[in-house]
């Protein structure tokens, strides 16, 4: 979790604008700058959509409890006005622990609808640099492909190497097979090697455990 | 790559987390300090008669009830509506052409090609690949502009370089085709789908 993010790097400089511009990568474009900023974010719909959902939910409870008070009905849960009566005299009426326990969950949803809003909310993605388009990988795109590097470079099977990828560090973790070394410098140099040629942005750091324990009969 | 409002978005879902974590905070409090409680009384109280002092001067001609509670039903009718309005917003901007009104001295009218064209096009030429599991393109307008949205959902271990160098490759040809560069968004993805898919070891 860095400031220096990719899509945002060096500034434009000049090529801008028009659509048919034969020269320059596509990160020049600042059309595509812009979505691929918007792409290694979150859009955070899901969480508009339930508090819309909620907004709406309590507004149309609202208008019910009211409209049957218009007309005279008896109320469906409870008469608006006594409902701001008892919300008057709170802490008397209703058991402290009751009250308190509405107060947790209410404060926990209202937290997590203001993280969603406050926090950057990066996804677990990388750019990758082209001359046409803009790329966007899922972080389990690049673990995959090192980790198909790094099972070659270390001789072992799919199930003893697993890759983490996050914003700035890829961890390789590999269980050899009990009684075959594995040479840690190879794995290293080999997801060196695919990791440059990949050239993600922002590009993150290796780091190769090989376990003391080896995989029987692997 | 869609038109979904992500300034709104945070400062409606932000506001409504601070009342939500304000309402929870005071009921806490109330529950647990004494003093509060002896404030909130207090307050309330007197809101409380202010609000009914309010409402017996507002009372409707000829009956009890006074419009204030017309004007709150109102004030909720059109919260509900503006809240649909913002759902309406989330992931919108699909467009239909990816070129409309082609300025071109040579040609007399107009030139519209329909997404269809692009979206087709991809799809066929990946088709075949055996490590793609799936693909997907969509029209989005952009900017005011349609640009293209293209997913490959790539099998266990393919490089995504290679992928997407390919990619770029079949895009270029779709421009000379189309005659026109449309901004493209290429998104590598790992979904259910590659997961539980057979890992990709010959290429």
């Amino acid at each position: 979790m860095s400031s220096g993010s990719a899509g945002n790097g060096p500034v434009d400089n000049g090529i801008a604008g028009g659509g048919i511009a034969d020269s320059g990568t596509a990160g020049q474009d600042p059309g595509i700058r812009t979505i691929l900023r918007r792409e290694t974010r979150s859009s955070r719909a899901v969480a508009a959509g339930a508090a819309a959902v909620l907004v709406i939910a309590v507004c149309v409870y609202g208008l019910l409890e009211s409209a049957l008070r218009v007309i005279g009905q008896p109320p469906w849960l409870i008469d608006p006005q006594t409902a701001a009566e008892r919300l008057v005299d709170l802490p008397a009426g209703i058991s402290p622990l009751l009250l308190g326990a509405t107060g947790a969950v209410l404060a926990m949803f209202g937290l997590v609808f203001l993280l969603n809003a406050v926090l950057p909310g990066r996804r677990a993605r990388h750019l990758l640099e082209d001359r046409r388009v803009g790329v966007v990988v899922d972080d389990e795109v690049i673990a995959s492909s090192l980790a198909r590097r790094a099972r070659a470079a270390a001789n072992v099977t799919q199930e003893q190497v697993m890759v983490v990828v996050s914003q700035r560090l890829v961890v390789v973790n590999v269980r050899p097979t009990s009684g075959v070394p594995v040479r840690e410098e190879a794995v290293q140099s080999a997801v060196e090697d695919e990791l440059r040629a990949m050239a993600p942005s922002p590009m993150p750091d290796i780091r190769v455990n090989v376990a003391v324990s080896g995989v029987v009969g692997a | 790559m869609n038109g979904t409002p992500r300034v709104l978005n945070r400062v409606l879902v932000g506001i409504l987390g601070l009342v939500l974590a304000a309402a929870g905070v005071l009921f806490m409090l109330l529950a647990t300090v004494p003093a509060v409680a002896q404030w909130w009384r207090q307050w309330s109280s007197d809101a409380y008669r202010h609000a009914s002092y309010l409402a017996e001067q507002t009372r409707i001609p000829g009956r009890q009830e006074s419009w204030l509670w017309v004007a709150a039903a109102a004030v909720m009718v059109i919260l509900i509506v503006l809240m649909v309005a913002w759902l309406a917003q989330q992931g919108k901007g699909r467009a239909n052409m990816i070129v409309a009104d082609y300025e071109d001295e040579t040609t007399p009218g107009e030139v519209e090609i329909g997404g269809g064209v692009a979206e087709q096009a991809l799809k066929a030429a990946l088709a075949g690949r055996a490590d793609l599991a799936a693909v997907t393109v969509a029209t989005y307008e952009v900017q005011g502009r349609p640009g293209l949205r293209v997913r490959v959902y790539p099998r266990l271990g393919v490089s995504p370089q290679l992928l997407a160098a390919e990619i770029s490759g079949l895009i270029e040809s779709l421009d000379s085709v189309v005659g026109r560069r449309v901004p493209v968004l290429l998104h590598i993805s790992g979904g259910t789908r590659a997961r539980f898919s057979r890992a990709e070891r010959v290429r």
